[in-house]
């Protein structure tokens, strides 16, 4: 690396002394005494006037270089430079590039400081958005609690008074309305749960072939009502230090999802492992109508529900999917998709085979 | 013998009359417990008080205590703190129900202290009618 100062000494120095030099080798070599005398002073002025002009140069030009490449580095740092500590004397180009880098640097940290303040304000707001969901969600599971249980206890017939059909029809109606907005509710605080961080994880040996059988005795009779063939592949059996009830909560989820979306006749839904060295593998294959490629990589984000317009409504809060993964990512997994439109989607999982297990068997 | 009457009051679901005292500061809540419970042939006394709730644990006897945990003034954790002080008895009695979020520490930590169970609002009646008779137990 050269300094401008010793480039510039390097270059006029040279110049000046060969110019002092063709004035003295003139000097000497001239017949004419008093005009070599004359090449010799002049020559003995230009180059010690290059000499100083390289100075005064040199010094003014690197000094706001020097400067500016200084504030750059402070702008960089703090996203902020101090106030002009150059006077207008030097060199008018690089004042002026000295000048415009303020403007710049003052109106970007300007942006950045609102930009700043606008994410604190953000966060702010986010963080009051997840306060106020799961005051509701709290404040709405009270309310619910009578419904319910007056609907419960409507039903209980031998101790309320006999319904007749009419009314039985009318109370199952109310039933169903608010088992779903029960299920929302619970999912809203879920979603909530995942957001902050404090979703309890209560991890023990779990075995993959009992889990998948247990899930598949539980879904059964709901696909059987339904018209729809829930089938098992076991893959090869192994187990996992993880949470079973978690992981039955993803089951839910995703066989749910995948039973508003089968054909009403001849749905298939498909729940099987897939084992290798590290990972076990869980999966939710289903004949539906599939996703979209476009629509792939917003399905897990929050609310976010495929438009199915063209075939089904489909209900739901909209959260499932996302609970999904916010439990598979607290699990240590990861979850992903394969489909294609009018073929089917399937749904994996993977949770990591703890080698660690072995000591946590009988804590 | 009281083991035993109860026992047999749980496989017929009859007779054998409990006294449940439900300490919730929501009107519409007691009066659903209370109903079903007094239909079922248990009495029932209801209070939405905190303070009160303490007050009649430390002067009756219940056979068995339905309580909310968040109310205002005197809430349930005060009065499983008061009842570990004072009368640790009572706490076998108590089934907690509560639309508060408690984590797995926190139900351990009151079975723990004794406390029978810990329901989450909302609960399916018989579920609770069954804690209530356990916790009677």
């Amino acid at each position: 690396m050269i300094r401008i100062k010793q480039a510039l000494f390097l270059i006029f120095g040279i110049t000046s002394f060969i110019i002092f030099y063709i004035g003295f080798l003139n000097f000497l070599t001239t017949q004419d005494n008093e005009m070599g005398l004359i090449i010799l002073i002049f020559s003995g002025i230009v180059s010690s006037g290059t000499f100083f002009a390289t100075f005064y140069i040199a010094n003014h030009l690197t000094k706001p270089i020097e400067s500016l490449a200084k504030r750059m580095k402070e702008f960089s740092e703090n996203n902020f430079i101090s106030k002009n500590s150059l006077d207008d004397k030097g060199i008018s180009e690089l004042t002026a590039l000295h000048k415009n880098f303020e403007d710049m640097a003052q109106k970007v940290g300007n942006t950045l400081e609102k930009e700043k303040q606008l994410n604190l304000k953000l966060k702010e707001m986010d963080k009051r958005k997840t306060e106020f969901m799961s005051m509701i969600s709290h404040e709405l599971k009270t309310p619910i609690m009578p419904i319910m249980g007056y609907i419960q206890l409507l039903k209980k017939q031998e101790l309320m008074g006999n319904l007749n059909e009419k009314q039985l029809d009318a109370l199952n109606e109310i039933s169903i309305a608010s088992e779903k907005l029960q299920k929302l509710i619970q999912d809203v605080l879920m979603a909530q749960k995942i957001d902050l961080g404090k979703l309890s994880i209560n991890k023990e040996i779990v075995d993959s072939k009992d889990l998948l059988e247990k899930t598949f005795k539980a879904f059964n009779p709901i696909c059987e009502s339904k018209n729809i063939d829930l089938k098992m592949s076991l893959g090869q059996t192994s187990s996992v230090y993880s949470d079973s009830d978690r992981i039955s909560q993803i089951f839910s989820n995703l066989i749910s999802n995948a039973m508003s979306f089968v054909p009403k006749q001849k749905g298939i839904i498909e729940l099987g492992t897939k084992d290798d060295n590290e990972h076990i593998t869980f999966f939710v294959r289903d004949n539906g109508v599939g996703i979209a490629k476009e629509q792939q990589k917003n399905i897990f984000k929050k609310f976010y529900q495929v438009d199915t317009s063209s075939t089904r409504k489909k209900e739901g809060s909209g959260l499932g999917l996302t609970i999904c993964e916010g439990i598979v990512k607290t699990l240590g997994g990861k979850i992903w998709l394969k489909s294609s439109e009018n073929k089917g989607t399937t749904f994996f999982f993977n949770l990591p085979k703890a080698k660690i297990q072995v000591d946590k068997i009988h804590p | 013998m009281k083991k035993m009457s109860k026992t047999i009051s749980k496989s017929t679901k009859q007779k054998s009359r409990l006294s449940v005292l439900i300490v919730d500061d929501n009107e519409q809540i007691t009066k659903l417990i209370s109903s079903f419970l007094d239909y079922s042939n248990h009495d029932c006394t209801v209070v939405n008080d905190g303070k009160e709730g303490l007050e009649l644990i430390k002067t009756n006897q219940y056979d068995s205590i339905v309580l909310d945990l968040a109310m205002p003034e005197c809430d349930g954790h005060q009065i499983i703190k008061t009842l570990q002080k004072d009368d640790p008895d009572q706490l076998k009695k108590i089934t907690i129900l509560t639309a508060s979020n408690i984590n797995d520490d926190a139900v351990k930590k009151f079975k723990e202290l004794g406390i029978s169970g810990c329901l989450q609002k909302p609960v399916d009646i018989d579920q609770l009618l069954s804690n209530i008779t356990k916790a009677s137990s």
